[in-house]
């Protein structure tokens, strides 16, 4: 029974795990339909700024996937990115925010199977989280939605 | 002049009177920070702190943060709504004469060209009620600018501490009405006002910063294409908004729109021209170095304001000077303004 | 050697490097306005020179000044902020012949808000503070009162690896110990309470404290590490970050901030120090550097030949937190 609908922002590098997401459709996997991707070139083209604005937003998760170590278009983007997310990730759980609400994997565009299975885990262990009302006031902040 | 006196334990008595007629603002503490906030009707230890605080009294008037009124898509337009005007009048209690005398230099430019409602409503609508500073910090030049920690000028009602009691002088009539109706001051003696004029003069002659304020929008003026000297004092400032933020008489704001999907509020918050990008506009930015932001907040202090308003937009509460990360101090800059004939500006 | 000797010493190596052209401005410390206050003195006046100071409130980290001047500068730095101007090298935004680092070895700065907790009043009512070794005694009204070292000196330094310069042109005096782990373990207190809290509660915590935040920007401008012309809280299209100091901003703010300058933070603890309404930014700051050091076992400011710690990788990076 569906509680209330995760909203999670994958953002899908444009090579590997763009194309893993585009398979996992064509296959006509079932996945819930509470994600939405934003494709950008490399994983490492994801900026702390977008992680928290989505928080801030009051959407539920991030995920960011990206290709596998050593198959990178661009060579090197994903070790980058391993790095940014990683200390990321660790500061957000320091300050109380819930490690699973920030998630990151490798999809290669062979691996339609895996994206459907990383979205639909995720959306499910945010279900079972709550919504996000990390940002929330109800005293003048207005935390679920700001600029388009 | 009628006085009255009040013991330091009625006060909290005092403050829940005037609570059913005013909301009233006291000086309150969070982590070691001295603010303002409403009274929480609770006791009055803010009594015992004798020190300014650190936000001034004007974030009450001019907050940080500030709704200035709400829209809501309505078919073709827009249904826009003001924020809810206060109930009450608003009774600032414990409010030092420096403050004080800053909300006068305040309300000037508020009721200028436009009278500004979001300011003036509250700043009309209530009273002041003053307190004689009685332990002024080294940072502190207010004698040097007309004024002084005992300076009744601009408040409604002052009151002096004398001992474990308070001297209550009614300074306009507003004040004198408010303390007519309280029953629990009694009428002061004699003695009381002799010892609450001691505590002023002692008060007084704890200010030992002082600076010279005859001709310094001249002197200001003559030392305004000195480059060498405003780039060797701007030289440690790092451009953040403290002293803007905290000072008791700036008011720069900023206004921006937030949109919703179908509604969306206009704000205005707290902006400082010693930003970099205050003064950015699409072609240049007429003060990109940082002498010249510093320059301009000088001279709108000392010069420009009191070619405005004869008045030094300046009242010498020195939380800039306390505050400041690289100890910046306005009264050394103004104190050695270099003494040129070179230039001098057409007034 | 003693302060009075390494400040002697400075004035001279000061003037004598203005004289013989050696750099075009030497940054330093002066005595401030206020009691117990330093404040920078950025001078290419060999005059200027008989003014400088070292003594236990020499507490900004003068190298954020570098990305502003031109011209060789002479720098007076202590460990930690050698450590910056370190960092600044490692990003390229300085060249090495440009600065002539004059070490100070440090043995801590004296955080002026702790002393006027343990005695009970403000610092211009305090009549004197001396340091002698791990003893320090304070003045009031006559009467003087002993405190360890350890209970006034800022948490930061108590947490210090690098008290002396590593990295420097002339060393002024001779190398202080780091700090022992009984002062380590005493600098953590704060962290340490927040680390007790709930995810839940330290949630709050930050709501609480961030509201007071009146976004005055002086913690990024006093960082060496914020050196960015454009800052992202400066954007407007798109708006990373409301100008509205709403808790909620403010957070997101300073949560990206540090993001920012990890690996360039060397914990000099000018934030927290410069904040007018007392964040404990410390807590998030030093938080990440030791994110850093545990995750890429890197500290800032230590090498500098190394890459900026995130413009590298190591095949044997972290790979846990990856589904």
């Amino acid at each position: 029974m569906i509680i209330y609908k995760p909203k999670v922002i994958v953002f899908c590098c444009n090579w590997c795990s763009y194309a893993g997401a585009d398979l996992a459709g064509t296959s006509r996997l079932q996945m819930p339909p509470y994600f939405r991707i934003i494709r950008v070139m490399c994983s490492s083209r994801v900026r702390p700024e977008w992680i928290i604005r989505v928080l801030r937003n009051g959407l539920d998760g991030v995920m960011v996937l990206g290709c596998h170590p050593g198959d990178c278009h661009y060579q090197t983007g994903n070790y980058f990115a391993r790095r940014r997310i990683a200390l990321t990730k660790k500061f957000l759980e320091y300050l109380g925010v819930n490690p699973k609400r920030l998630q990151a994997s490798w999809v290669s565009a062979s691996e339609g199977g895996k994206f459907a299975e990383l979205v639909t885990e995720m959306t499910h262990e945010l279900e079972k989280l709550g919504p996000n009302r990390l940002f929330t006031d109800e005293s003048g902040g207005n935390g679920t939605e700001t600029t388009p | 002049m009628t006085t009255k006196k009040i013991k330091k334990e009625g006060i909290a008595k005092l403050l829940t009177e005037w609570g059913q007629e005013f909301t009233v603002f006291v000086p309150s503490r969070e982590e070691g920070v001295a603010k303002w906030s409403e009274w929480d009707g609770k006791g009055s230890g803010f009594l015992d702190w004798y020190r300014n605080t650190v936000v001034p009294p004007k974030a009450l008037f001019l907050p940080p943060m500030e709704t200035m009124f709400s829209f809501q898509k309505e078919g073709d337009g827009y249904h826009t709504e003001l924020p809810p005007a206060a109930e009450k009048g608003w009774l600032v209690f414990g409010i030092r004469p420096c403050d004080a005398k800053a909300l006068a230099v305040l309300d000037m430019t508020f009721k200028d060209a436009y009278q500004d409602p979001y300011y003036l409503t509250n700043r009309q609508s209530g009273l002041l009620v003053g307190l004689v500073c009685t332990s002024p910090c080294d940072s502190c030049f207010c004698t040097s600018l007309g004024g002084g920690p005992d300076d009744m000028a601009n408040v409604d009602l002052m009151l002096t501490q004398i001992g474990d009691q308070f001297l209550m002088e009614a300074v306009t009539d507003k004040g004198s009405k408010l303390m007519a109706k309280t029953k629990l001051a009694q009428a002061a003696t004699k003695a009381n006002e002799t010892k609450a004029k001691k505590a002023k003069e002692l008060a007084r002659s704890k200010v030992t910063r002082k600076i010279a304020v005859d001709g310094i929008s001249e002197k200001f003026r003559a030392s305004f294409e000195d480059k060498d000297y405003w780039e060797g004092v701007s030289a440690k400032c790092i451009s953040c908004g403290i002293c803007t933020f905290l000072c008791p008489t700036c008011y720069c704001f900023n206004i921006s729109d937030e949109l919703l999907k179908k509604h969306g509020e206009r704000f205005r918050s707290w902006d400082s021209c010693a930003f970099p990008l205050y003064t950015k506009m699409p072609m240049e930015n007429p003060r990109e170095e940082k002498w010249r932001r510093l320059r301009q907040k000088v001279c709108h202090k000392y010069e420009f304001y009191p070619y405005s308003f004869e008045v030094i937009a300046c009242t010498g509460c020195g939380r800039c000077i306390r505050l400041c990360p690289v100890n910046w101090d306005i009264t050394q800059v103004l104190s050695n303004l270099p003494d040129q004939e070179q230039v001098r500006l057409e007034t | 050697m003693k302060v009075g000797g390494m400040e002697q010493r400075l004035r001279r190596e000061a003037a004598a490097l203005l004289e013989q052209g050696k750099v075009d401005l030497i940054i330093g410390f002066a005595d401030g306005s206020l009691k117990f206050t330093t404040s920078p003195l950025i001078t290419s006046d060999k005059d200027d020179a008989s003014r400088l100071v070292i003594n236990p409130f020499i507490a900004n980290n003068l190298s954020v000044f570098l990305t502003g001047v031109k011209g060789r500068v002479g720098i007076v730095a202590k460990g930690c902020d050698s450590r910056s101007i370190v960092s600044l090298l490692q990003d390229n935004k300085l060249a090495r012949e440009d600065v002539f680092i004059i070490g100070v070895p440090c043995s801590g700065i004296i955080d002026l808000t702790k002393v006027e907790n343990l005695v009970g009043r403000d610092r211009d009512e305090i009549d004197d503070i001396v340091r002698d070794g791990d003893k320090v005694t304070v003045t009031v009204a006559g009467k003087a009162s002993e405190f360890a070292a350890r209970d006034v000196l800022f948490d930061n330094c108590l947490a210090c690896e690098l008290p002396t310069p590593q990295e420097y042109d002339l060393l002024l005096g001779e190398p202080t110990p780091a700090a022992d782990d009984e002062s380590k373990a005493a600098s953590q207190e704060k962290i340490n309470r927040f680390k007790a809290m709930s995810p839940d509660e330290r949630w709050q915590f930050w709501q609480n404290e961030f509201s007071r935040c009146i976004r005055c920007y002086a913690c990024r401008n006093v960082c060496p590490a914020c050196f960015c012309e454009r800052c992202f809280v400066e954007e407007a299209e798109p708006t990373w970050v409301q100008p509205i100091p709403r808790w909620q901003d403010n957070l997101i703010f300073q949560i990206t901030r540090n993001i920012h300058v990890a690996g360039r933070c060397t914990d000099c603890g000018e934030c927290e120090r410069a904040c007018p309404v007392n964040i404990p930014l410390r807590s998030l700051s030093r938080e990440m550097y030791d994110i850093v050091d545990g995750l890429f076992s890197y500290q800032a400011g230590r090498d500098k030949e190394a890459p900026p710690l995130l413009a590298c990788y190591e095949a044997t990076d972290v790979v846990d937190f990856i589904r």
